[in-house]
């Protein structure tokens, strides 16, 4: 199966973006996917469930957010509903809207970086890596060894602590006070370990197009030394955490996501593998060896927050076999201008041209757009007590998403 | 197995730090002994709200200085605006600032962008601070420090 990047369009042909290559489609309305490519095209601000049910007996419109403590970021959700069950949703980007797209047009490489890494603070780094990945594929830089081990090393770093601030988040949710004040501990310790690594406590201006420079591998020690005691920490939590009945079952069939409604909706990452799909960008790396997935097939809460923990485990297993290997082979060769990476949501992608050293042209496919999606599809005939599991479950952000 | 509420419970995760800022913010004496923050995301990269959650983990431990979060701008003392706002975040977030109970002040935390806003009751500006550049400058607020 082709992993679908994202597609984009110029004039009235439209394209999609595939793991190899961007290939030309013929628009047909019959075509089930057709939806879901001129979704993606139009990159809305607006998202909504499929068959919304706007209105009926009793039935308004519950404004959630921007201003409230239940939705962390700039974002509004409109909960259809007639008192606690929730019958459609739709899902309001536009407050965080930063024209960043636009923005980016006529940049340098330098500040178009930075640009990028503001997208999503959070997702900085792998924002860094697929962007810098289409724009050296693009003017044909290669790079070396040492720079790919330490990107393979900061991708999965930046993996474990939005997996962490996930889970997290949900037992926040489920008022398991003790489990989230450890949690909160290990959150903090893991962006300590980030600065320690990187200079940033988000691996931001770590990356550079054409490679990491100046970095003292010395760090690398005391990252062996962090990790390993963060992560076993997390492991008797999480341990903990599993046999606590009442957390587990505000979260088991909580904002079921059918497997044939993410290959529909285009999910990527984690959310995808919790409903069964062993699919993952990683494994068409070939620095990525034995690479042993978690796949969990209900598609609730549950299953995503178990495939994001045991996700925590298997990123800490290839850093420390990274930080001893230093044979990574240097990624070469790809569409020209087409770079990519899995982000700890899912595939981020971005689609560069360059003219004069400067973006002339950009299209970015970020995970989150979809997950929102997502999230819409699933809250669909929930009650509103498991909204916030629905949504923090998924683990996407308004920033990611509206660009 | 060890039970919840008893889990790590000899262990103190606390920092004793003297968070001393160099920030230049107003202080208002009348928040010496509590304060409540709420914090208004108005289109920062997310960084910025991550970093208030790391504000309000264990090692922080912020309910020591009487360092509260609360849940509606109606209940809070002390406003933090994360970011430059959006174009269409403006008007929530006058809505906000005019929900807020007298006296209050305004915190600025900003990414790269300034935020050039006319608002009331700014007490000051941070610019890309860590939680402990955070808390520094909420004890100056509370002259606690």
């Amino acid at each position: 199966m082709k992993i679908l990047l994202g597609t984009f369009h110029k004039d009235i042909d439209y394209y999609i973006v595939q793991e190899d290559g961007i290939v030309s489609i013929e628009i047909d309305p019959e075509d089930m996917y057709m939806p879901n490519y001129l979704f993606v095209k139009s990159h809305d601000l607006m998202i909504s469930s499929d068959d919304a049910v706007r209105s009926g007996e009793g039935v308004f419109d519950f404004r959630y957010g921007p201003v409230t403590s239940g939705v962390g970021e700039a974002g509004v959700y409109h909960l259809y509903t007639y008192g606690e069950r929730i019958l459609s949703v739709d899902i309001d980007l536009s407050y965080k809207h930063r024209n960043i797209s636009n923005r980016l047009i006529g940049l340098d490489f330098k500040s178009s970086l930075k640009m990028v890494e503001k997208i999503c603070g959070n997702f900085a780094f792998s924002h860094s890596l697929a962007f810098s990945r289409a724009v050296e594929s693009e003017i044909g830089i290669d790079v070396d060894q040492k720079s790919e081990r330490l990107r393979i090393i900061a991708l999965e770093l930046e993996r474990i602590y939005n997996h962490l601030y996930v889970i997290y988040q949900l037992a926040q949710a489920a008022s398991q006070k003790v489990l989230a004040s450890h949690l909160s501990y290990l959150f903090e310790e893991i962006l300590r370990m980030n600065k320690n690594f990187s200079g940033s406590r988000y691996l931001k201006d770590f990356n550079n197009i054409g490679g990491i420079k100046n970095f003292d591998e010395k760090r690398l020690e005391n990252l062996r030394v962090d990790l390993q005691r963060i992560t076993s920490e997390f492991k008797d939590l999480y341990k903990m955490a599993l046999e606590s009945g009442n957390f587990l079952d505000r979260l088991y069939l909580t904002a079921v996501l059918k497997s044939s409604d993410a290959i529909n909706i285009g999910i990527t990452g984690p959310n995808l593998r919790s409903t069964g799909i062993k699919e993952d960008l990683r494994f068409g790396d070939p620095n990525y060896e034995n690479l042993n997935i978690p796949t969990k097939n209900e598609g609730d809460a549950l299953s995503r927050m178990e495939v994001r923990a045991e996700e925590i485990f298997e990123s800490q297993k290839i850093i420390l076999e990274h930080i001893e290997r230093s044979d990574q082979k240097s990624q070469s060769g790809g569409e020209k201008g087409l770079g990519f990476c899995e982000s700890p949501n899912g595939t981020v992608a971005y689609k560069v041209d360059v003219d004069n050293s400067t973006i002339s042209d950009i299209y970015i496919v970020t995970p989150s757009f979809f997950a929102f999606k997502g999230i819409a599809n699933s809250l669909k005939g929930n009650i509103f007590t498991d909204f916030q599991f629905a949504v923090e479950s998924f683990g996407s952000n308004f920033a990611d998403a509206a660009l | 197995m060890v039970w919840w509420p008893a889990r790590g419970i000899k262990r103190f995760l606390t920092e004793k730090a003297p968070y001393l800022s160099k920030e230049n913010v107003k202080s208002m004496r009348i928040f010496k002994r509590s304060m409540h923050i709420y914090s208004v995301d108005v289109g920062n990269s997310n960084l910025l709200n991550f970093e208030i959650k790391a504000l309000q983990s264990s090692q922080y431990n912020t309910h020591r200085f009487g360092i509260y979060f609360a849940d509606s701008p109606r209940h809070a003392d002390l406003l933090l605006v994360l970011g430059k706002p959006t174009e269409k975040m403006i008007l929530p977030l006058m809505n906000t600032i005019n929900q807020m109970p007298k006296p209050f002040g305004i915190l600025l935390i900003e990414e790269d962008d300034e935020i050039d806003l006319d608002l009331p009751n700014i007490i000051g500006r941070l610019k890309n601070p860590s939680p402990s550049d955070i808390l520094s400058a909420l004890l100056k607020v509370m002259e606690r420090n």
